[in-house]
């Protein structure tokens, strides 16, 4: 039967966002990091008042490197019924950031729920938001080096020490332990001895 | 190696006064999973409380990106672990818009979808009603909660050969058709379900020491539970009723009659009564897909997508070409990008997925519903009580999979 679809083989695109195929998910917008904040305050006094989701992809062969992606949703800021909410708005902002000294200015001061979102992209593709007022890592280890996420980093991270085996599962140990009791002893050995014999002819 | 964020940082949290710090977790059974919580007290009053977080982070979305399209499926199901089929639909869902198949997905594959993505939603509340009620010290309600969600358990494993984590849903539609004698334990499901609603609303509901726990515990105005993007039955509990099912419906959910429960108190025993309420609402969905159910083919007829079915391969040289192809290389997806949300149990659970034309997703960044409730404990907590704490924490219902993914 003929496919449905054609499949792309004209190999990985270094752009996907600049050619992605008609998909109505949401409006969208890209936006110059300098421009990022003010628009970004514009739109939420436009009545933009959820920040639905912040995250980053990372393009390792395109000039900006990093793209940070949010997703925001019309919402009332009050009690509102189905009815009110029955033509919902979605809008995704796409924000190129250059691969030297990644960084961004925060949005926390305009969403409270950015704070560890923003971390999370600091932890896993080392963007900074400047003037975050917490900026650490979040999923990784405080003393981990190197981000994750990062289309360079390796699947496996580096080699890291193995924490030692505790004593009882020691192979050395479980040998020299103590032997079982007389009693089992002789019972297994009871037990072999039958098995044994019901083996031979 | 280092863990503790806030414990290794005595400059974050205040040492004049009387107050305290206490660090509550990783291993406090009242926190649901690993979560940790530094806290600062005073006397048995919280002044500030930070979470930290990522003690279970296992890097899905790492991984992922070094999977087919097709096996990352598998790693998805792994992060809400309660309600595996919510994450595999919205994953699915991405990758058919990306592939634009949308439309070739046969109708009973959408209605089993549906169902499957319903139950899980019951099931899912069964264990946050069981493990907040122990938080509470109702010890009993926990065994009639595992006792329902074992029933959905059940069919589950029917569809899927596993218990917790079907993988039944994939790109294209079901992997198999419902197993026989599956609708006659749905039915006997369906029949035993209002009696055991009716039984824990009645241990629970109108109990006064259930009321004294919950009631002005935690409350989030609409304000606040907008500014700290809660979804869900949390959000709906502040009186606003968003629901992604109703605002971007999606496997025909405009066609199936249900409501959308809301209280406007933003309290805990709102967030208990909104979930209660929701229980019901997916079950009178599954009834009406139950009785819907039309009969047909259940995975999309596209062989570049779909493996064909195994018995052809003995029989079709065609069809065993396509068998080892997407077996071996998977199938590739046009580059682009896209966002696809669904309701999930805790609330928008969303997938931005970018592909760059190969047959591994590019990027996979979820919008995990949980992480971003747990984060208002932040704004809730201060000036309750320790003890409130463990309501408040088990009123969000954080599943800890998806919060450290």
């Amino acid at each position: 039967m003929p496919s449905t679809q054609t499949p792309s083989i004209t190999g990985p695109a270094i752009d996907p966002p600049s050619v992605r195929p008609p998909i109505d998910d949401a409006a969208i917008e890209r936006l110059e990091p300098a421009r990022l904040h003010a628009r970004l305050a514009e739109l939420k006094a436009a009545g933009y008042t959820m920040l639905l989701d912040l995250g980053a992809v990372d393009y390792p062969k395109r000039a900006p490197r990093f793209d940070v992606v949010y997703h925001l949703l019309k919402l009332p800021l009050r009690k509102a019924s189905v009815a009110e909410l029955a033509t919902p708005q979605r809008l995704r902002i796409l924000c190129g950031v250059s691969a030297d000294g990644p960084k961004l200015p925060t949005v926390t001061d305009l969403w409270s729920c950015a704070d560890w979102a923003e971390r999370e992209v600091f932890d896993l593709f080392g963007v900074v938001f400047e003037g975050h007022p917490d900026l650490r890592r979040i999923q990784m280890p405080n003393d981990w080096e190197g981000h994750p996420l990062r289309k360079d980093y390796p699947l496996r991270g580096p080699a890291r020490e193995r924490s030692p085996r505790p004593a009882f599962a020691l192979k050395s140990n479980v040998q020299a332990g103590t032997p079982p009791s007389g009693r089992t002893l002789q019972a297994l050995q009871e037990q072999i001895r039958r098995a044994q014999s019901e083996r031979r002819p | 190696m280092s863990f503790g964020g806030t414990a290794l940082r005595p400059e974050l949290v205040s040492q004049d006064g009387n107050a305290m710090v206490l660090s509550m977790g990783p291993q406090h059974p009242s926190t649901h999973g690993v979560l940790q919580i530094m806290l600062e007290i005073e006397g048995e009053s919280i002044l500030k409380a930070e979470a930290e977080i990522g003690y279970l982070h296992t890097g899905i979305e790492k991984t992922c990106e070094n999977l087919f399209w097709s096996q990352a499926q598998t790693a998805i199901e792994r992060m809400d672990y309660l309600a595996p089929s919510s994450n595999a639909l919205c994953y699915a869902l991405a990758v058919e818009k990306l592939l634009g198949v949308t439309d070739d997905i046969p109708e009973r594959a959408t209605q089993i979808r549906v169902m499957g993505a319903e139950l899980t939603r019951i099931a899912s509340h069964c264990v946050w009603l069981g493990t907040h009620g122990i938080d509470l010290g109702a010890l009993s309600v926990f065994f009639y909660c595992f006792d329902l969600r074992e029933n959905i358990l059940d069919l589950q494993e029917a569809v899927g050969g596993a218990r917790m984590h079907p993988n039944h849903f994939r790109v294209g539609g079901v992997q198999a058709d419902l197993p026989e004698g599956y609708i006659e334990r749905l039915d006997s499901l369906i029949e035993k379900f209002p009696g055991r609603m009716r039984d824990l609303r009645t241990l629970l509901q109108a109990n006064p020491i259930l009321q004294d726990r919950l009631i002005d515990v935690g409350i989030l105005t609409p304000e606040e539970a907008v500014q700290w993007s809660l979804t869900g039955p949390s959000l709906r509990a502040s009186g606003i009723a968003y629901d992604v099912r109703k605002a971007f419906p999606y496997c025909g959910y405009e066609n199936y009659r249900f409501d959308v429960p809301t209280r406007d108190d933003g309290d805990s025993y709102a967030r208990f009564l909104v979930r209660l309420d929701e229980m019901e609402e997916s079950m009178r969905i599954v009834e009406q897909v139950r009785k819907e159910l039309k009969p047909g083919p259940v995975m999309i007829d596209d062989t570049k997508i779909a493996p064909p079915p195994k018995e052809t391969i003995a029989l079709s040289m065609e069809a065993l070409i396509h068998h080892f192809k997407i077996m071996t290389e998977g199938f590739r997806v046009p580059p682009g990008d896209v966002y696809q949300a669904v309701e999930g149990p805790r609330g928008e659970l969303g997938y931005y997925i970018v592909s760059d034309g190969g047959n591994r997703p590019y990027r996979v960044r979820t919008r995990p519903p949980s992480l971003y409730n747990l984060q208002a404990l932040k704004c809730m907590a201060p000036h309750n009580l320790i003890a409130d704490l463990v309501v408040m924490i088990g009123s969000l219902d954080p599943v800890f999979g998806e919060v450290d993914r």
